[in-house]
């Protein structure tokens, strides 16, 4: 189950999301960057694929980062929408996904990078939880 | 917890917070504000990030912010740091991810009455021949070879293939190019996103904007800059886009370890940063340079792009639609300089992120017809509110590093922005007011409506008092074309 909420921020974004473990919270947070970006272009959407990709960090935190930094360089360099994120594999901050990629005409997504600031990922009763900005 | 009690007045509208106020301070932090705008910084995180970076090893003198400061992520927008060379930091997430975001000022000598009768036909060319949003593709297909010649001649390039002027680069703060500019320290990722952006403008607060001069404080030098009461300028508000942004990414993430190497303790880790003398440090910095030169090249070739469509659109039916460049100004950028500090010349490496460079008369960078005036400095209010030319001032010289604000600021999240307006009746709303507006997305209108940020005629009379800026002239906008 996602759960995400977003804080305020006064020049860029920022959200917090949950995870019962890291995997989840990976996912959640490619989810939820995804639903931020409300005005996406799924409606010129053409043709599907499914990519596997990899992505490592120095710890959780970078992992996190450059994960979302991934997917945002997906959908730029070749111009596709993101979604339905599956991570396969993580171990010692590396992960192995697949992602579906939609085909579009025109990126909408107006999330530039995925932002260190004030970044910790923090255990709770429930699993993790981390808060991120993104730079908009 | 930053409070008032912990803050200063040093100066009339200058506040500091001690050194002493945290133990990892290496100098003091210093607001340039008056008491409404320092109570409005209080509101949010900004001031706490302005301590962060007074942690940065090789901090000199003490850590800035402009009037215009508010919350951003690592540096507060508004924050001028600078650190003393050759050891000193330099931190890409300092500069932030949109490297030489900065303003472009073009300006005709045809009127707002000559204009006004074309302008839909002039907002809807400039819409259909600037590509915008995030993910935009220019017309400008570049090999690696071509794109490398970018990296390193910045508008150089633009000039050699036919889209600049001599003019345009003379008008640009450092003629356009970075020295320095490597592109051996490129990813091929951000060549892979910055390879088609030429020539767009992306999202978020970047706009072209047209304008009136709707009024002139100081007659002479807005003569000399080109500028009459009651003629049409237009503005561009954009940076080095994916190329950029890929550039930051990269060097952020490898200096999460690096900044460790180096023994470097922050109190963020968006700060880190490495020695500007390392490999390390030299290899973001001449990196840095490649995007900053695609962001003049960007500006420049939106330039062309703008003059194309003004002549479409008005060939035949008035005279004298050429926009001349005004200048070109970036704010986001690390730069090497010197400056004077206790009476002593001392090079340092000034970051400065959301503030402008403005560089007073007798400055030896500036060109030789401007500088017995010092350099014009640009700054755009929010949309649909007046933008200010400005000229740069020996105070600014002597008491901010040469620098001085780079808009309005913000005072509300785009958040709460898109939960109080509706863009379309923010569409409606200007456009009844006689400003056309086109955009990509009506969320991110919203999130730009001018109750968003601060007033911008108030920050710029604050820098005006503080005599970090000249007020030369006010811009009212006629339309505005955002991603």
């Amino acid at each position: 189950m996602m759960s995400f909420e977003e804080i305020e921020h006064t020049a860029d974004r920022a959200f917090r999301v949950t995870g019962h473990d890291m995997m989840a919270l990976l996912e959640n947070a490619a989810r939820t960057m995804q639903a931020l970006d409300g005005d996406g272009a799924k409606t010129t959407a053409e043709r599907v694929e499914t990519r596997e990709i990899e992505v490592e960090g120095v710890d959780g935190e970078s992992l996190l980062v450059n994960w979302l930094n991934e997917i945002l360089y997906l959908e730029q360099a070749h111009q596709v929408v993101c979604e339905q994120f599956h991570i396969d594999d993580l171990k010692n901050h590396c992960l192995r996904a697949r992602v579906e990629t939609w085909e579009c005409d025109r990126t909408y997504t107006r999330i530039k990078a995925v932002t260190f600031h004030n970044l910790k990922i923090r255990e709770t009763s429930e699993g993790l939880e981390a808060e991120i900005v993104v730079d908009v | 917890m930053l409070g008032k009690e912990h803050i200063e007045r040093v100066a009339e509208h200058v506040w500091e917070i001690p050194k002493t106020f945290r133990a990892d301070m290496r100098v003091p932090a210093r607001l340039y504000a008056d008491e409404d705008l320092l109570d409005a910084a209080l509101l949010d995180n900004s001031l706490v990030q302005l301590v962060n970076t007074a942690t940065l090893p090789g901090v000199i003198r003490y850590v800035i912010a402009m009037p215009d400061i508010h919350q951003g992520y690592g540096f507060p927008i508004g924050g001028v740091v600078a650190t003393r060379l050759p050891e000193g930091a330099i931190s890409p997430g300092g500069v932030g991810y949109d490297i030489n975001c900065g303003v472009r000022l073009l300006a005709s000598l045809a009127s707002v009455q000559e204009i006004r009768p074309n302008l839909e036909e002039i907002a809807a060319r400039l819409y259909a021949n600037c590509p915008s949003g995030v993910g935009s593709h220019g017309q400008l297909r570049l090999n690696n070879g071509e794109l490398d010649q970018v990296l390193h001649e910045g508008s150089r390039w633009m000039m050699g293939n036919g889209y600049a002027s001599r003019d345009d680069l003379d008008r640009t703060e450092e003629f356009g190019r970075i020295p320095g500019a490597d592109a051996a320290f490129v990813s091929d990722r951000a060549r892979e996103r910055g390879r088609n952006q030429l020539g767009t403008l992306g999202a978020g607060n970047h706009f072209i904007e047209v304008d009136e001069i709707a009024e002139v404080y100081d007659q002479a030098t807005a003569t000399r800059l080109g500028l009459f009461s009651g003629n049409v300028t237009v503005q561009i508000h954009c940076g080095s886009r994916g190329f950029g942004h890929q550039i930051c990414e990269d060097y952020v993430s490898r200096f999460q370890k690096t900044a460790r190497d180096y023994g470097i303790e922050l109190p963020d880790r968006e700060l880190v940063c490495a020695p500007f003398d390392s490999s390390d440090g030299q290899e973001y910095f001449r990196a840095m340079a490649c995007a900053a030169n695609f962001a003049f090249a960007n500006r420049q070739l939106l330039a062309h792009l703008i003059r194309r469509s003004f002549e479409e659109v008005l060939a035949g039916k008035i005279k004298d639609f050429e926009l001349h460049q005004v200048y070109d100004i970036a704010h986001n950028m690390a730069k090497i300089e010197e400056h004077e500090i206790n009476g002593r010349s001392v090079r340092v490496c000034v970051h400065r992120k959301g503030a402008t460079r403005a560089f007073g008369p007798g400055s030896s960078v500036l060109p030789d017809d401007l500088r017995d005036l010092g350099q014009p400095v640009l700054i755009p209010g929010s949309m649909g509110t007046a933008s200010y030319v400005l000229i740069g001032t020996r105070a600014a010289m002597q008491q901010t590093f040469g620098s001085t604000c780079h808009g309005a600021g913000r005072v509300m999240s785009r958040a709460k922005a898109r939960k109080m307006v509706s863009g379309t009746a923010l569409r409606d709303q200007l456009r009844s007011r006689g400003i056309l507006i086109c955009a990509g997305s009506m969320s991110g209108l919203a999130e730009e409506a001018p109750a968003a940020y601060k007033d911008v005629s108030w920050v710029v009379e604050v820098v005006h008092k503080l005599g970090i800026g000249r007020k030369i002239a006010r811009l009212e906008p006629l339309a505005v074309i955002k991603g």
